[in-house]
């Protein structure tokens, strides 16, 4: 009896097993979406921008490329998609699968915009050891430096904000970084609102500008706490600024309980409610008391009639 | 004479006195001390517990004692009062929607909810015969000018100044008249005992979370007002897997995505996407905003019960 149940128990966990495993690799792509093209340059760029998609999107469960810290989802745990073994399929592939999906892989086919898709597979195929030298003739080279540093500049006129990104070559000569993507980012109630623009890439000599939005709200004084720093890590660690400009619009919080108003309490109900209540009130009780001194006269009248 | 009798007689009323109490305090002095070298005596039973720097620790059952929380008079005067300079608004991407039902989860869980109470349903939607069927999130609006409000008779359910709705139900004598008031059918009434009540009977009464949830009152959406507090999203918003809820202040005109922590403009997110609100010709000016369930990222699989669907 024991030993036709674990019998049975091992042919169905066999069955589960065998199951997922259809599962991981029955993936079928058509040849037609096999056969397409990254149309986005490796350029840093995109590499740079699909490294901020994918850390927002698929870091969660994939982990980081190469680092194999996926989640340890069961059946099939997610694949590493720095690995060698996985970056073998074409962009097309891989393109057809992240809008596809499959198992616990959600689709992506609307969630993210294509553009996005293609910069992400333009950054995994960086790990590409095959691919990896194109992608280097890119790049742009800064001279090997050390005590990296990242100036501010505030223009509140214009409401531009300057940063320099420079360091210190071997013979001592401070540079400028050439290339480097930055971050320019607004701290708000929840998170950081991006405000770098389309190109915060710094220039030959280090520097980048930025406009900050116009009509983006700051407190009383229109002040905002900002965050500059290297969007990459990778390049120089972790290099960041803090700042609080004042850049924003000053706005005064409304305070909706200062409106009288029939949804609020008692203390700030509207004067035509209080009026009219107070003013029923008195009438009816006016009313009685004249009654009432009425009927206290009747006696005296029955008096002097007499 | 009859002074010094009445003198004597409240001495000698006051010396018995005296002594019985001390004796019945030490008796009661002797019986904890009993009690505590029984629990003491007990085979320790141990609990695991996670701690906040997220290190998994066993501790003594007999040590556990319930959280010290603000005193009761403090939770309810800033629950009142709401968080200054705030003005919070919702934003649901109905086109990200496919019905995890996350959301509800997470929202029952912070506030003591039943599976079949919600604060937040998620509906499955058709306005007409001939138009695509979709899934609606539904918490409270958080209206600018609330109904429910209005009727109240004992000021239990009000607005603070963040835009928040709060139920305070040390005070609703569950008329439910702020239930038949609301018309987009956000509150629910406790009829029975709510879910855990035991576990949490000795908890100070949080208006921010309206637990512990008391019989005989009502309850609905709260924002997660006591998580706002501490700067993190509604529970509702940060459970999401697909990225439906963005949450945020209006005032900084920034909502936060609970998914991806993506931060963007409220303003241009609504103009963008044609965002609205429901049933804005009653003039409740709600504060939750949706997205139309345009190009949607999921199909509609219509079947609640099916969890294959959902995944
Ligand atoms: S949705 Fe209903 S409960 Fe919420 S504020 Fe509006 S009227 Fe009140
Ligand atoms: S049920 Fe409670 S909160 Fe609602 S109107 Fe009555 S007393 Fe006020």
């Amino acid at each position: 009896m024991k030993n036709t149940m674990k019998n049975i128990a091992a042919l169905f966990l066999i069955f589960v097993f065998s199951g997922s495993v259809v599962n991981a690799q029955g993936w079928t792509v058509p040849a037609s979406a096999k056969k397409k093209q990254n149309p986005y340059e490796a350029t840093s760029k995109n590499i740079s921008s699909g490294k901020k998609i994918y850390n927002i999107q698929c870091k969660s469960c994939h982990g980081d490329p190469t680092m194999a810290n996926m989640l340890p989802l069961a059946p099939v745990a997610p694949t590493d998609l720095g690995a060698q073994n996985f970056l073998i399929q074409s962009d097309g592939e891989i393109f057809y699968k992240v809008n596809k999906g499959q198992g616990a892989m959600p689709a992506f086919e609307k969630t993210i915009s294509d553009e996005d898709k293609w910069m992400v597979i333009a950054f995994l195929r960086s790990f590409d050891k095959n691919k990896k030298v194109k992608q280097q003739v890119a790049e742009v080279k800064n001279p090997e430096v050390t005590d990296v540093k990242l100036e501010l500049n505030v223009n509140e006129a214009d409401k531009t904000m300057l940063a320099k990104l420079s360091g210190v070559t071997k013979k001592g000569k401070r540079v400028g970084l050439q290339g480097i993507e930055m971050s320019f980012l607004v701290k708000r109630s929840f998170g950081y609102l991006d405000v770098s623009g389309e190109d915060p890439y710094t220039n030959e000599s280090g520097d980048v500008q930025i406009q900050f939005p116009k009509d983006l709200p700051g407190d009383r004084e229109g002040q905002v706490n900002m965050l500059v720093k290297v969007t990459d890590d990778a390049f120089y660690g972790n290099l960041e600024e803090k700042r609080v400009v004042t850049l924003g619009v000053p706005t005064d919080p409304v305070n909706p309980l200062d409106e009288r108003a029939m949804w609020g309490t008692r203390a700030n109900a509207p004067i035509w409610i209080i009026v009219t209540f107070v003013g029923g009130v008195l009438a009816i009780w006016s009313v009685i008391f004249l009654v009432l001194f009425q009927m206290i006269k009747l006696p005296k009248l029955a008096k002097s009639k007499d | 004479m009859k002074e010094e009798t009445s003198n004597n007689s409240r001495r000698k009323f006051l010396k018995s006195f005296g002594i019985s109490v001390g004796a019945a305090g030490v008796v009661s002095s002797f019986s904890l001390i009993g009690a505590a070298k029984a629990a003491a005596k007990k085979p320790a039973e141990m609990v695991n517990l996670l701690t906040q720097d997220g290190q998994l620790v066993q501790v003594d059952k007999n040590q556990l004692r319930p959280t010290v929380n603000e005193p009761l008079d403090e939770l309810q005067k800033r629950g009142r009062e709401g968080i200054p300079g705030k003005s919070f608004v919702m934003v649901i991407d109905l086109s990200k929607c496919r019905n995890a039902r996350k959301c509800m989860d997470a929202c029952q869980n912070h506030h003591q909810l039943r599976a079949d109470q919600h604060h937040i349903n998620v509906l499955q939607m058709q306005d007409a015969e001939h138009t695509a069927p979709y899934f609606m999130p539904k918490p409270c609006q958080h209206c600018d000018n609330p109904p429910c409000t209005k009727v109240c008779p004992v000021d239990a359910t009000f607005k603070r100044q963040d835009g928040i709705v709060l139920i305070d139900n040390e005070r609703c004598i569950g008329c439910r008249f702020c239930i038949a008031a609301c018309p987009y059918s956000a509150r629910i009434f406790q009829w029975t005992e709510p879910k855990d009540a035991e576990k949490y009977k000795d908890l100070t009464y949080n208006i921010e979370a309206n637990v512990p949830q008391k019989k005989g009152t009502v309850s609905k959406c709260l924002f997660s007002a006591d998580r706002l507090r501490e700067d993190k999203l509604p529970s509702c918003v940060s459970a999401c897997p697909n990225g439906v809820y963005y949450f945020g202040d209006q005032n900084e005109d920034a909502v936060t995505n609970g998914t991806t922590g993506e931060t963007v403009r409220f303003s241009k997110l609504i103009e963008e996407n044609a965002g609205y609100t429901l049933m804005e010709e009653l003039g409740t000016k709600p504060r939750v905003y949706y997205l139309p369930p345009k190009n949607r990222a999921f199909e509609f699989n219509g079947d609640l019960l099916n969890e294959e669907n959902l995944h």
